[in-house]
């Protein structure tokens, strides 16, 4: 969820605060004076204790090789962990992430329409850290600090020689009128969107399998939000649920788009011939306000009142780059500003952004995230090396799911390309198969059990 | 000519007799008949990678399927499906549960013989008249061309892969693999690709790249999209 300015300001204030402490416990800068070591400690020792417990090292193996601390354990950070292991077996890594175990979103609308069941998404990062010989540590990670090259977890700080940030996106509720965090927090209790927390999609089972009949209100945002197919796969699956379900319901899809993002074909063909009872599809809806009270939605052209819904925001990246001061805060989605082809940091070789909070204007989602971080591992330990990668494109593969029973799916498959003109990257090729058919389906499922395997089994 | 193929598949039981150490192997031979329609229906499912076309990447992530032997085909879905040829995002797609048995296996390579090959396959970085593509030559004829043909044709009755046509990124790729590892193979390739230095593979894959595929095996231009799937 989005912070308000006060958290933020609280958050880097405490951050400020543990790198002072930091330095007095004599763990990164050197003291000025050694007269000033006691009142310096006495000083740290009045802390609180829950802070001077953040100021400890943080219990691992002592490290055996150059240290990488990877910040997230999505499809990015696990595929980063495993793949650094391979390029360069020397290598020490930190896997971190504060779920517990893994739920992978990819393949999650096939879950809601029950094509699947939760154990075909739920992995363990000890079966991942175990089979590709790193570790993983189940804490949240609260700021870093470049200059010392620590990052701070509420488990106490770990050194590294290189950091890959994997953080991942948090929703952005100010861009649709939502701007109080007590209104946004209502909002995320009530109408969660499915594209951050394990949670919201159990919620969302529940609410569609559920639901009793009237008007059910999903909607796309605008910008480069997650997983650009999802919304409109998620309306064909609720669809597909509630004509399974043979409850009287209508699905009012609010595209905040001028039209159908991508699969424009398959998916109006899908909304017209499996589910014109279900589904209004709106586009150019930009959601201008939600009141929760009255549980209606408005657009420029219009009020809707729903019965139930899944609001999801337009996303921005994790605002731990902006608690660092990495983030560049006058462009929508609050990116780093780093190097478009070897994603580090600009002016810092040693820390890398990777997956839904890079830089680069790639397709947000698991398989652009899976084949990136290949590539990244892949710079990493050249540069270890004092070598250099050669770049590649990361690809796209998305599926989507468009009926069910049995499992029904379109998809595409994409690569981008550099263009030195306009110096901004484009899509290279893009491979559409946009007729569904159960091999569609089969393949969605033989794909991502191909992608879990690949970042926890062998 | 395609419904005449058979395909054998060999089938390798170990069964553990109980109380003793001895293990018993059981070779069993089954010959199939396939079908080309039923094999364009399956590939549906591998051409949502692969593309309907089959040609590969220029990045070495996927490999032209299109114009290679059958039996190598066939070799390839058999190893990875088993494990002996590790593939993690493959494995899952060459299952009973997704592909079907040896039958649709057969089906599917059977459509994919059908396919027109790339006309624009990517080649290594030396062109002919360099010292590389030279040594390279020299170093394929010496060693790789006994078994891959010296026009890089292969064998299909052997089970030796056609390298024409084969985009020079996945070959490398994989010959690192072997180098490495961890693709196993045959071991008159292993110990050929053990013998040799990296540059050495490379060299000889560099050429590899360039040889000419015929042109009746080629698609009529790189636009060409494959009627079955548009």
């Amino acid at each position: 969820m989005a912070n308000s300015d006060k958290n933020k300001l609280s958050r880097r204030h405490f951050l400020k605060a543990g790198a002072a402490a930091g330095a007095f416990s004599g763990i990164s800068v050197p003291l000025q004076a050694a007269a000033a070591k006691d009142t310096a400690e006495d000083k740290a020792n009045e802390l609180p204790f829950a802070i001077r417990k953040l100021l400890n090292a943080a219990t691992l193996p002592k490290a055996d090789g150059a240290r990488v601390v990877i910040v997230g354990g999505g499809w990015s950070g696990l595929t980063m962990a495993k793949y650094l292991k391979i390029h360069n077996p020397a290598f020490d890594v930190v896997l971190i992430d504060k779920r517990p175990e893994f739920i992978s979103f990819p393949a999650s609308n096939s879950w809601l329409a029950n094509q699947v069941n939760l154990d075909f998404l739920t992995h363990s990062y000890i079966d991942a850290a175990r089979t590709h010989d790193y570790y993983f540590l189940n804490t949240t990670v609260l700021g870093f600090d470049r200059e010392v090259k620590k990052v701070f977890t509420s488990n106490g700080f770990i050194n590294y020689d290189y950091m890959v940030l994997a953080p991942g996106i948090e929703y952005d509720y100010s861009r649709i009128g939502v701007d109080d965090p007590a209104d946004q927090a209502r909002l995320y209790n009530n109408y969660p969107g499915g594209f951050v927390n394990s949670s919201e999609l159990i919620t969302i089972k529940r609410k569609l399998n559920t639901f009793k009949g009237g008007t059910f209100v999903l909607n796309v945002p605008n910008g480069e939000y997650r997983c650009t197919a999802a919304p409109y796969e998620r309306a064909c699956m609720a669809a597909a649920i509630f004509k399974q379900r043979r409850i009287k319901a209508k699905i009012l899809l609010l595209d905040m788009n001028a039209d159908i993002r991508i699969k424009k074909q398959g998916f109006e063909k899908a909304f017209s011939s499996l589910y014109g009872d279900y589904i209004s599809y709106l586009p150019s809806s930009e959601i201008s306000q939600i009141d929760i009270d009255e549980k209606t939605v408005s657009t420029d052209f219009d009020d809707y009142t729903f019965d139930d819904a899944i609001i999801y925001p337009p996303v921005r990246a994790s605002s731990l780059l902006e608690d660092a001061g990495i983030a560049n805060m006058k462009t929508a989605q609050k990116i780093a500003n780093t190097d478009p082809y070897k994603y580090h940091v600009i002016g810092d070789e040693y820390v890398y952004v990777t997956g839904d909070s890079r830089s680069q204007p790639f397709s947000k989602g698991g398989h652009t995230a899976n084949s990136e971080a290949q590539y990244v591992a892949e710079v990493i330990a050249a540069h270890a090396l004092g070598k250099e990668a050669r770049w590649r494109s990361p690809q796209t593969m998305c599926f989507s799911a468009v009926d069910i029973n049995p499992l029904q799916a379109m998809s595409i498959i994409t690569f981008y390309k550099f263009n030195k003109q306009s110096k901004e990257f484009e899509f290279d090729r893009t491979h559409m198969m946009e007729d569904w058919n159960s091999e569609g389906g089969q393949a969605s499922l033989a794909w991502a059990e191909g992608m879990y395997r690949d970042m926890f089994y062998r | 000519m395609k419904s005449a193929i058979q395909y054998a598949v060999f089938v390798l039981l170990c069964l553990t007799i109980p109380n003793t150490q001895a293990v018993e192997k059981i070779t069993i031979k089954l010959d199939f008949i396939p079908n080309i329609e039923d094999g364009q229906t399956t590939y549906g499912v591998c051409a949502r990678c692969h593309l309907p076309e089959a040609w590969g990447n220029d990045d070495g992530t996927y490999p032209q399927l299109a114009g290679q032997h059958v039996n190598v085909l066939m070799k390839q879905l058999l190893d990875i499906r088993n494990g002996t040829r590790h593939s993690s995002l493959m494995f899952p797609f060459v299952q009973s549960r997704t592909v079907g048995g040896y039958q649709e296996l057969s089906n599917v390579v059977a459509y994919i013989s059908t396919l027109p090959m790339n006309p624009d396959h990517s080649r290594g970085p030396w062109q002919k008249g360099s010292e590389q593509f030279e040594q390279g030559k020299e170093i394929y004829q010496k060693h790789c061309a006994a078994c891959h043909g010296d026009n890089g044709e292969g064998n299909n009755e052997l089970v030796y892969p056609r390298l024409q046509g084969q985009h020079f990124q996945y070959m490398n790729q994989q010959i690192m693999r072997i180098k490495n590892g961890v693709r196993q193979v045959h071991p008159a390739m292993q110990a050929v690709v053990s013998e040799l230095e990296p540059e050495q593979l490379e060299q000889a894959i560099n050429y590899a790249s360039y040889f000419a595929v015929p042109k009746e095996d080629m698609a009529s231009s790189k636009t060409w999209r494959n009627p079955d799937f548009n």
